[in-house]
């Protein structure tokens, strides 16, 4: 993305807050060719706002997803800005630097640490509220989901979460399918 | 008069049944062979005859289990060989007359808790095995339980002779050649040892099985038993043969429902050792049983509910305060999803059963929920021990009603409803007796209406005389 | 019949010792009353907190302590009740609620092996028991019947009679390793307070994976069902009763327990026999917070043992990635070990270990891995999945030997009811450190034959604790160098007994609970038999 795009998506986010089909081509607008590699199911999805379609095409490609549930979306961003009012734009600038310079995934932490980007933190906040269903640390840490974190529902053919009983007794004596 | 003709009908019933009180008391039966008493076994145990005659962890068939009835608490008695408290001195003839008429050996009448009335059916042949059995090979038990003592007027014997001549109908099982072998095997077992219309018939104000309504439907203390017909939505028209079988085997079938209860019970103490034929058998009768439907019910109990998501909507939630204000997916979470899993679907292979696609969530009538949550489902056989366990110590009654309403809501029939009320009968074990204090009145009401008959009598008689 | 403040016996602890104590002499006939600090708790509430914590691993998250009962905590952040005087971290963990700590135990229930009671006699190191296996058998036996235990046969712990049900299914993953290793290592079922079928009313095993911290079906045997059954027995139960110091007369004898109710008013129970029965920390701390102008040291320490020898199992272990996929996390937590460094020669040398296999499942902490890694993106599940299916661990139960100077004091700080916290002195002797290098010859060999790679050890030099509190009250026939006699009751004060973990004066290499209870079942037995006049029990 040049200068001016970047520019021109800040003005566009500045006056959100309007559910307009014009903002159904605004994630189109966030996702770049490169992006849309990674996630092509981002081009045909409705954004509410540019922040949460931001979130959600960040979230998608942090989770490796092609699609993530919307409701669950919601809760976490909702969690997310609550807990760190600056959420929302750092969200915006993370998907805006992928999108420039066409970070692959795998490298993203290593880029951002490297370069001292004041968003190092904000791909693991966002890892660990998708895959292990927490918001926050320390005193403030929350739990938003349990049974339907990404790292839950990853393993649900195979094992069930700590405390969900795995089926009558010696149920678990059998080779795993 | 009529009243002297029933009279004279009662003296007649009375006298027959002494008199063969006194021809055929003799010392019991000699040792019979071993294949009978093994024949004898199987349909003692078909006949669930431990359900009532053993008490659990009792010594077997030595008596004692206080039956609930509406009318108050009937004793079951001992049936092992012992002479001094049991049926030792009991002739052939004397124990057919129990089984299949109701009549005990000193002539007094039993109650229909014993279900004779069912028992009425049973063959010579099959009655010859049953004695074999009891007389050869339980062990005898000198312990007498304690003598039923049941309110005036039920405590009078007697009444039922007259309950007898109104619902006993005295003839053995007749074959109905045009249909298979299988059925009648079925209609042999179902109507007569398996005696299932005893609890899943309906009952009239006498407490006699209502013929009109077969397997429509009963009630069972704090349980009911219901509809079984053959009607696709109310009954089990919509269940297989072998889907049938497997619930008496098994005490559950998957996507319909699990036994709890009695009929829990009925399964581990009798359906499990019964053979795959006959249990195929009693399906293939019961799967014939004229429909009945009612009309409220619009799908059957078995096809309800879908899995639900709300767990999420109270993660990272406190409990409130107030133990009461609990909602139902926090009570849901706390006690149920466990074994249930998050969506209610159950473990992998289905071993803990999915809620939705469940009888006990699609019924009307929600008093077995209510039970199985307070009470658990506990089998002796296998599984062995507590298959769901018991919440009565850890739910209030608004507890359960607020589980029960969320669970018939989410993952059942949606138009059900449990009451916190009808939670606090069921945890007391039912309600009131009333038939007791019904009939006490309705006497109360006869002789008044006598006394008031006479007095007017005697003062139209004054005036006639003094006019 | 016992009432609010008197009693024939009064115990302090409802823990699962406190509470089988106290059901024990109910069923006897005697009048016992329980003094909890803590409130009383459901099971319900337990799984809610767990699945709605933001700390899953740690499994103290759904145990917040009251402010009028408080417990170690140290997460999110220490709240600094056991003060740490080192030189080595002592991090214990324990609940203070009704049914105590094993709410969330791995339900091991072993035996000692009965060499374990002799160490000094034939190896030179430690100390002897006052008693030996045989007088304690029958005793774990009553235990083992109460608590529902079952487990390989044959384990180096002699049996009068069988368990009282068959083992607990093992898990797929552990047989590939039993069949794995065969020939090299016997891998055993361990043996555990776990139902293999219903029993006591309570239903098997279903394989919830969440032992520690909370059974969600009673499945395993807990001190909160052993409250309920001492309850049940007539015993009564005050719950949010912290107990803060015990009174005697002139003449020694205990007379009343003081506590502090929730609001800090001070209550009075009296009784004719005290048994303190507050785990191996809490159970010090009272004695020595009892001081007064006839005993300045402290309740039954004219030994100035109270305290002292404080013991526990510290743990090393091994992570690495088996060859074939096992999935840990299908079944019980702690599900099969071995046991063959338990007792030997080697004693003389080095500590004795058990090797214990976790089944717990890995998905929470290898997706806290992968993330702090920066793994993203369709690598982040692979390797999650990978790490699901293929981790395996291996760990150590290190014995530790009594030394005097690891002990639980009284700090100088106070904690939120103005009491002095407790303590902790301790470090880990070259015993167990040799012990510990003698285990990494076993695990590197275990993962070999597992095809193991990617291994990670344990950081060199640190040793997690594992909750066995011993030797602070010691047992011992010596009242010089002892707190109480083979009976549990102190030299000092004749109605004064102590029923816990903390009289075991060696730690061996099994779990403590099993030794405190049957030692308590024990003492109860003397007890009753001495009231009744009758011929004592060995």
């Amino acid at each position: 993305m040049s200068a001016h795009d970047v520019n021109a998506l800040h003005s566009v986010l500045q006056s959100d807050g309007d559910p307009d089909p014009t903002r159904r081509r605004l994630l189109a607008g966030l996702v770049t060719a490169y992006t849309a590699s990674l996630i092509p199911w981002a081009l045909a999805q409705p954004a509410p706002d540019a922040r949460r379609g931001a979130f959600a095409a960040v979230s998608a490609i942090l989770a490796g997803r092609q699609s993530l549930d919307t409701v669950q979306a919601t809760r976490l961003y909702d969690a997310l800005v609550a807990d760190d009012p600056g959420f929302a734009d750092a969200v915006v600038s993370l998907l805006a630097l992928i999108n420039e310079q066409h970070i692959d995934p795998l490298q993203l932490q290593k880029t951002l640490d490297d370069a001292h980007s004041p968003l190092t933190a904000l791909p693991r906040t966002i890892a660990t509220a998708w895959y292990l269903g927490i918001v926050g640390s320390g005193a403030r840490a929350r739990c938003l989901a349990f049974e339907s974190a990404l790292n839950a529902v990853a393993v649900a053919d195979v094992l069930k979460p700590p405390t969900y009983a795995y089926g009558v007794y010696g149920s678990w004596s059998t080779k795993p399918a | 008069m009529i009243a002297a003709t029933a009279a004279g009908r009662m003296l007649t019933v009375l006298a027959a049944a002494f008199a063969s009180t006194l021809a055929f008391a003799q010392a019991p039966a000699a040792a019979a062979s071993a294949d009978i008493v093994k024949r004898g076994e199987y349909l003692a145990i078909a006949g669930d005859c431990t359900a009532c005659h053993s008490v659990p962890g009792g010594k077997p068939f030595g008596g004692g289990l206080a039956i609930p009835t509406p009318i108050g608490e009937i004793i079951a008695t001992n049936i092992t060989p012992s002479r001094s408290a049991g049926i030792g001195n009991y002739s052939l003839a004397q124990f057919d007359d129990a089984l299949r008429r109701g009549v005990r050996a000193d002539g007094a009448h039993l109650y229909p808790a014993m279900p004779y009335t069912s028992y009425a059916l049973v063959t010579d042949d099959d009655v010859a095995a049953l004695y074999a059995y009891f007389m050869n090979a339980v062990t005898p038990v000198d312990a007498a339980p304690p003598p039923t003592r049941l309110p005036f007027p039920f405590n009078v014997r007697l009444s039922m002779l007259a309950w007898n001549l109104l619902f006993l109908h005295d003839a053995t099982f007749k074959r109905d050649p045009a249909k298979s072998d299988q059925w009648n095997r079925g209609a042999y077992l179902s109507r007569g040892l398996a005696h299932c219309s005893t609890c899943h018939s309906p009952r009239n104000l006498l407490m006699a099985e209502d013929a009109s309504r077969d397997l429509g439907g009963g009630d069972v203390g704090t349980w009911f038993a219901p509809n079984v017909t053959s009607d696709v939505i109310s009954g089990v028209g919509g269940w297989s043969e072998q889907e049938l079988a497997d619930y008496l085997r098994n005490g559950r079938t998957a996507g319909k429902g699990q036994a709890s209860g009695p009929m829990a019970e009925a399964v581990d103490n009798s359906f499990r050792h019964m053979t795959d034929a006959d249990l195929h058998a009693i399906a293939t009768y019961v799967k014939s049983v004229p429909a009945l439907r009612d009309t409220a019910e619009t799908r059957p109990a078995y096809a309800w509910g879908a899995p639900a998501d709300d767990l999420d909507t109270i993660r990272g939630v406190a409990l409130p305060d107030d133990a009461e204000q609990v909602t139902g997916p926090q009570l849901y979470d706390a006690n149920c999803a466990t074994c249930h899993q998050a969506r209610g679907q159950g473990s992998f292979d289905g071993g803990l059963p999915p809620l939705f696609h469940n009888t006990a969530l699609g019924r009307a009538d929600t008093n077995n929920l209510v039970m199985v949550i307070l009470d658990g489902i506990v089998h002796n056989g296998e599984p062995a021990g507590v298959v769901m366990p018991a919440f009565r110590r850890d739910l209030s009654d608004q507890q359960v009603a607020t589980l029960g309403n969320y669970l018939l809501q989410r993952f059942g029939n949606p138009d059900a409803k449990v009451a916190a009320g009808q939670v606090g009968k069921l945890r007391a074990g039912g309600g009131s007796t009333w038939i007791v204090w019904a009939v006490r009145a309705a006497m109360l009401a006869v002789v008044l209406l006598v006394v008031a008959a006479l007095i007017g009598r005697g003062a139209r008689r004054r005036r006639i005389r003094d006019t | 019949m016992a009432n609010d403040t008197s009693a024939d016996f009064v115990v302090v602890g409802s823990g699962i010792i406190g509470s089988l104590t106290a059901r024990k002499l109910a069923l006897a006939g005697a009048s016992v009353i329980i003094l909890e600090a803590g409130p009383r708790v459901t099971r319900g509430e337990l799984v809610a907190r767990f699945r709605n914590s933001p700390r899953r691993s740690d499994w103290m998250s759904p145990y917040p302590p009251k402010a009028w009962a408080p417990h170690p905590v140290y997460q999110p952040a220490d709240n600094g009740y056991l003060v740490q005087a080192g030189p080595y971290p002592y991090p214990a963990e324990y609940i203070r609620q009704v049914g105590g700590t094993t709410w969330h135990w791995a339900a091991h229930a072993w035996r000692n092996v009965p060499n374990d009671f002799r160490i000094h006699s034939l190896y030179g190191v430690g100390v002897d028991w006052p008693i030996s296996y045989d007088d304690l058998e029958p005793y774990y036996q009553e235990a083992e019947e109460i608590m529902g235990v079952s487990g390989a046969p044959d384990t180096g712990s002699p049996r009068n009679k069988p368990f009282p049900m068959e083992p607990v299914a093992e898990p797929w993953a552990m047989r590939r390793v039993r069949e794995r290793l065969a020939g090299t290592f016997p891998v055993v079922t361990n043996t555990t307070a776990r139902n293999s079928r219903g029993y006591d009313g309570r239903p098997a095993c279903c394989g919830n994976n969440s032992c520690q911290p909370i059974c969600p079906i009673d499945a395993q045997y807990h001190g909160g069902l052993a409250a309920d059954a001492a309850e049940a027995a007539g015993a009564k139960l005050v719950a949010n009763a912290n107990v803060y110091k015990l009174e005697h007369d002139a003449a020694g004898r205990v007379v009343a327990a003081l506590y502090y109710d929730p609001d800090k008013t001070a209550h009075r129970v009296t009784g004719k026999t005290f048994i303190v029965a507050a785990n191996g920390i809490e159970s010090p701390r009272l004695l020595l917070l009892s001081a007064s102008d006839k005993f300045p040291h402290g309740l039954a320490n004219s030994s100035d043992m109270v305290g002292r020898n404080l013991m526990d199992h510290p743990s090393t272990s091994l992570t690495f990635d088996a060859d074939e996929d096992l999935w840990l996390g299908r079944g019980p937590q702690s599900p099969s070990s071995i046991n063959t460094m338990r007792d030997g020669a080697f004693r003389a040398e080095h500590a004795p270990y058990r090797l214990d296999f976790t089944n717990i499942s890995r998905v929470d902490g290898a997706t806290r891995a992968l993330i702090a890694d920066g793994v993203y993106g369709v690598e982040l599940e692979r390797r999650l999945r990978h790490s699901a299916a293929r981790e395996l661990n291996v760990k150590n139960v290190l014995e530790v030997l009594p030394r005097p100077e690891h002990r639980i004091t009284l700090s100088d700080q106070k904690d939120a009811m103005g009491i002095p916290k407790p303590e902790a002195h301790y470090s880990i002797d070259d015993y167990t450190r040799k012990g510990h290098e003698r285990s990494k010859d076993d695990f590197i060999r275990i993962a070999a034959l597992m095809g193991g790679s990617n291994l990670r050890f344990s950081k060199d030099g640190d040793f997690a604790n594992n909750q066995h509190i011993c030797g602070t009250l010691s047992m011992g026939n010596d009242p010089a160098t002892s707190v109480c006699d083979g009976w549990g009751r102190t030299h000092d004060h004749e109605n004064l007994f102590l029923a816990s973990t903390g009289i075991l004066p060696t730690s061996g290499t099994c779990n403590s609970t099993e030794n405190g209870v049957a030692l308590a079942l024990r003492t109860v037995q003397h007890m009753l038999a001495e009231q009744a006049g009758a011929a004592k029990p060995r």
